[in-house]
């Protein structure tokens, strides 16, 4: 296989830098970098349970007229339907259920949640610092594991790849970053730098007397194996629709789960294999 | 049995788990919720102490209790936590003083996403010191007490920047009530309008004992003892505020005399005699009375000496002329009332507060509010919602039964996907088993009042560690820490099962899985060659893949350790979920499952190695 690694680099390097156009372009759009939930911006939502589907039009529609601003979508849930209303936290929540079954539906099972914007804007900040604060120590973690610069450095450009790339596909999808998808976003750093770990310590400390290319495929099968359990084991809690707070993570760890393949075995791989054909080992 | 030390270990804490989640001490009795300050039982009783008799009678339920001692004086005898205790009830409007729930089947604190319930976060309008938020949070559970809230709890929050939030949950309790009782201010003040009636530019502002010349200086100025005040403006005689208000179309001065504040408030009745409800018209109107203090009572007498009576057509009654009390709760009118004429220039003690609402429900709910405020007094400072989340209660049951079935399906491909790497029952059942005991475990650990069940478990581990240690069995610090550290988090730490701690016990039951893949992967793995020194191989090939689970975990931990400073509830039980559950599968887990896959190799080598290519080998190409 007279095929030089390097050029793997190339597929990572031009989604990554497309994840960071898409993130750019959405700030040039509304001036942020992806679209947050009213948990990180401030806002109410009431959700509407139902075992049959509400007409989500006829009601946007009868609310627009006294309430604004107002946004009016459907998911599904294991319970049937869900009805979500979007609006200000200013508004009376209460008023605007009261309307809803004024136009014949039943609302008597639903949920309110409202966040001032002073303290969606407390949480976004603190959310700021606490993914930036998780990062640098992450890295100083990965960096006393293996105390040396470039393999530690492969892993942590790796994770960084894996979250840039999930909150772009999120902002392709129209998927908003909530405080759920805060944490899982930072599980995904775990579940990144697991496989990396995994595959960096199996190149670097495994016997001498296997080749690169033996040491990469027992990694690859373990390394598999423990991305599709975790995928595996995720489905079915984003198939059963449980809740939207663990239908958010489970739908952000799978974007990220799914692009860690490509980035452990792509990015960190190329990296690793220069590092040791630089030095010898292979 | 002592060889696979670490194996017991497991055993033991995944028992103590199932005991902490599921065993009580106790199953009939009431639950202690609360104990006022003023309860003849505060001291000796405690909050989650069961109460299983009352005067020798059984009690089983919340209602009971309530039937039993309401309203109870004299000497109660209470059966707290199987010990008998004596105390003597005075007060009959307090009672013993003790709120009970009923007991809970599980020790398991759920949270209202899962349970059902509203949420609530308040923040202080002006700076708040810490002791101001516990002010704040006793005197809001002394409102949800005497108000009958039930299953009501208050958490002061710190933010970041240090600013301080009060979180309110409680299942059953609505927006409207926290608007309108708790988060009220409640600073009273009753105002008596007191008129000066002027005549040529000149009038006297009678005090009782002491009279002062009111002059008229235009341009909606007076003067009064030497001051010169304008429209709204305020001044202090005798020890009383007045605010001037108004100039009546007949050049009268009409002044707002302030007799109470909230403190001046000793006493407020709840009993029949005091206070009630009478149907209106078409409203009803409820009245209650308070005790006021002597120099509240003096500060009556004051503004309203020297006003003539007048007599009203309707009624037949005589009433002080233009003057009349108006009762305000934060600057809101809630009572304005006539003042009776044999009432003018005397200290009274004891005045009314009205109101009427359109239904008789609305007008005893007004008046339960309005007591329950000037009973527990103001607040140190206002406060202002911020954030509301109300769950419906339907969640409950299916909420569980679903995540139960996704756990089971998510375990069913965990064993698939791992079945069919490995082809061998022996690495993926237990992985499954495991992993299922780490569940167990996590919530054995974050489930209340166990320190009964981890205090044992804990010594009983050093008695295990120290007995493998003698006989010299394989040393593991590891697992020795394990065995230390998490029976004492069982011990010190209980946290709430919302939806943010179900999806870190997902998280790391993900990486928990992970783990195991790797110690099933490295000792599987192995060379022909390696096969005559086997055990010392597998030794040496689990240690090296416990390089790589310590490298995840401590990363996982690094990565979540911010997140457990953000200030509010939801993130950080993520958090403090995945770190312990993290640990839990580092320290304990791993190494009893390593122990569990080195016995299934060995137990296969001795008729496997009469095959020159056992089957293993297979795993590795």
């Amino acid at each position: 296989m007279k095929f030089d690694h390097k050029y793997l680099l190339i597929i990572p390097v031009v989604i990554f830098l497309v994840s960071v156009a898409i993130l750019v372009n959405q700030y040039a759009q509304t001036g942020e970098l992806f679209k947050r939930s009213i948990e990180l911006k401030g806002g109410m939502v009431i959700t509407i349970n139902t075992q049959e589907r509400l007409d989500t039009a006829a009601i946007e529609a009868a609310l627009k007229n006294k309430f604004q601003p107002i946004n009016v979508r459907e998911i599904r849930s294991f319970r049937g339907y869900g009805t979500v209303i979007e609006t200000s936290s200013d508004l009376k929540s209460d008023d605007i259920i009261a309307e809803i079954k004024a136009l014949g539906f039943d609302t008597s099972d639903n949920s309110v949640d409202s966040i001032g914007p002073s303290l969606g804007a407390s949480f976004w900040s603190q959310t700021q610092i606490a993914i930036i604060a998780a990062f640098v120590l992450m890295g100083i973690v990965v960096f006393i594991l293996f105390r040396t610069f470039v393999p530690s450095t492969a892993v942590i450009i790796s994770a960084v790849c894996d979250i840039f790339m999930t909150l772009a596909f999120m902002q392709l999808f129209g998927i908003e970053l909530s405080l759920a998808g805060l944490a899982a976003i930072l599980m995904l750093i775990g579940y990144s730098v697991d496989t990396d770990i995994m595959l960096t310590s199996r190149l670097l400390k495994e016997s001498e007397d296997k080749t690169l290319n033996d040491k990469l495929r027992h990694a690859v099968k373990t390394g598999l194996t423990m991305t599709f359990t975790s995928i595996g084991a995720l489905i079915p809690l984003l198939l059963l629709n449980i809740s939207p707070v663990i239908t958010q993570i489970a739908t952000v760890l799978l974007i990220g789960l799914a692009f860690d393949i490509m980035n452990t075995w792509l990015t960190n791989y190329a990296i690793l294999k220069w590092y040791c054909e630089k030095r010898g080992m292979a | 049995m002592l060889k696979y030390w670490r194996i017991l270990l497991l055993v033991i804490m995944v028992s103590a788990s199932l005991l902490a989640i599921g065993l009580k001490p106790q199953y009939t009795g009431v639950q202690v919720a609360y104990v006022y300050s003023d309860s003849p039982a505060k001291g000796t009783v405690q909050q989650g102490m069961i109460i299983s008799e009352v005067n020798g009678k059984l009690v089983q339920n919340s209602e009971e209790w309530d039937a039993l001692v309401k309203n109870y004086t004299g000497d109660i005898k209470l059966k707290v936590n199987k010990n008998e205790y004596k105390f003597h009830v005075n007060n009959s409007e307090l009672g013993v003083g003790i709120e009970v729930n009923d007991i809970d089947r599980f020790n398991l604190d759920f949270g209202l996403d899962i349970k059902g319930g509203t949420r609530i976060i308040l923040r202080p309008k002006e700076n708040a010191s810490a002791q101001m938020l516990d002010q704040v949070i006793g005197t809001l559970q002394t409102r949800a007490n005497i108000y009958g809230l039930r299953e009501i709890r208050f958490l002061p929050i710190r933010g970041i920047g240090g600013d301080y939030y009060v979180q309110i949950e409680a299942s059953g309790v609505g927006r409207e009530i926290v608007d309108t009782l708790l988060s009220k201010q409640g600073n009273f003040e009753a105002k008596i309008t007191k008129p000066v009636y002027m005549s040529g530019g000149k009038g006297t502002l009678d005090l009782g004992d002491n009279k002062y010349t009111i002059e008229y200086a235009g341009n909606e100025t007076i003067t009064v003892a030497n001051q010169t005040l304008k429209l709204n403006g305020t001044f202090v005689l005798d020890d009383v505020t007045f605010e001037f208000v108004n100039i009546t179309s007949s050049g009268d001065i009409i002044l707002f005399g302030s007799a109470y504040r909230g403190d001046d408030i000793e006493l407020v009745y709840t009993d029949a005699q005091h206070s009630g409800i009478m149907p209106g018209k078409n409203y009803f109107e409820f009245y209650f009375g308070i005790l006021v203090s002597e120099k509240g009572a003096s500060r009556f007498a004051k503004i309203t000496s020297g006003i003539p009576s007048q007599l009203d057509l309707n009624s037949g009654d005589y009433y002080l002329k233009d003057c009349r009390i108006l009762l305000f709760l934060d600057n809101q009118l809630v009572s304005d009332l006539r003042i009776s004429s044999n009432l003018g220039g005397k200290a009274y003690t004891t005045p009314q507060i009205t109101g009427s609402r359109e239904t008789r429900e609305t007008a005893l709910e007004e008046k339960l509010k309005l007591q329950t405020i000037l009973r527990s007094g103001a607040l140190p400072v206002s406060l202002e919602t911020v954030s509301v989340g109300v769950v419906s209660p339907t969640l409950g049951g299916g909420f569980m039964n679903s995540i139960a079935l996704a756990m089971g399906l998510a375990a069913l491909v965990v064993m698939g996907v791992i079945f069919a790497r490995y082809r061998k029952l022996s690495v993926s059942l237990p992985i499954a088993a495991v992993g299922f005991s780490e569940v167990v475990i996590i919530l054995g650990i974050a489930a209340n009042s166990d320190a009964f069940i981890w205090g044992p478990v804990l010594i009983l581990n050093i008695i295990l560690i120290a007995l493998a240690w003698w006989k010299k069995y394989e040393i593991d610090p590891t697992a020795w820490i394990g065995a230390v550290l998490i029976p004492m988090f069982g011990l010190l730490l209980t946290w709430t099962i919302d939806l943010p701690v179900i999806s870190g016990i997902i998280a790391t039951l993900g990486v928990g899985v992970d783990s195991m893949i790797v110690i099933a992967d490295e000792t599987l793995s192995r060379k022909a060659g390696e096969e005559r020194k086997m055990v010392y191989t597998i030794r040496d090939k689990i240690k090296r893949a416990f390089f790589i689970i310590f490298g995840s975990a401590s990363t996982i931990i690094a990565a979540m350790v911010p997140l457990m400073a953000i200030g509010i509830g939801f993130v950080r039980g993520f958090a403090i979920t995945t770190i312990i559950g993290v640990l839990v599968g580092v320290l304990v887990t791993r190494p009893a499952y390593a122990e569990i896959v080195e016995v299934g190799t060995n137990r296969e080598k001795p008729h496997k190695e009469k095959h020159k290519d056992g089957p293993k080998e297979n795993t590795d190409k």
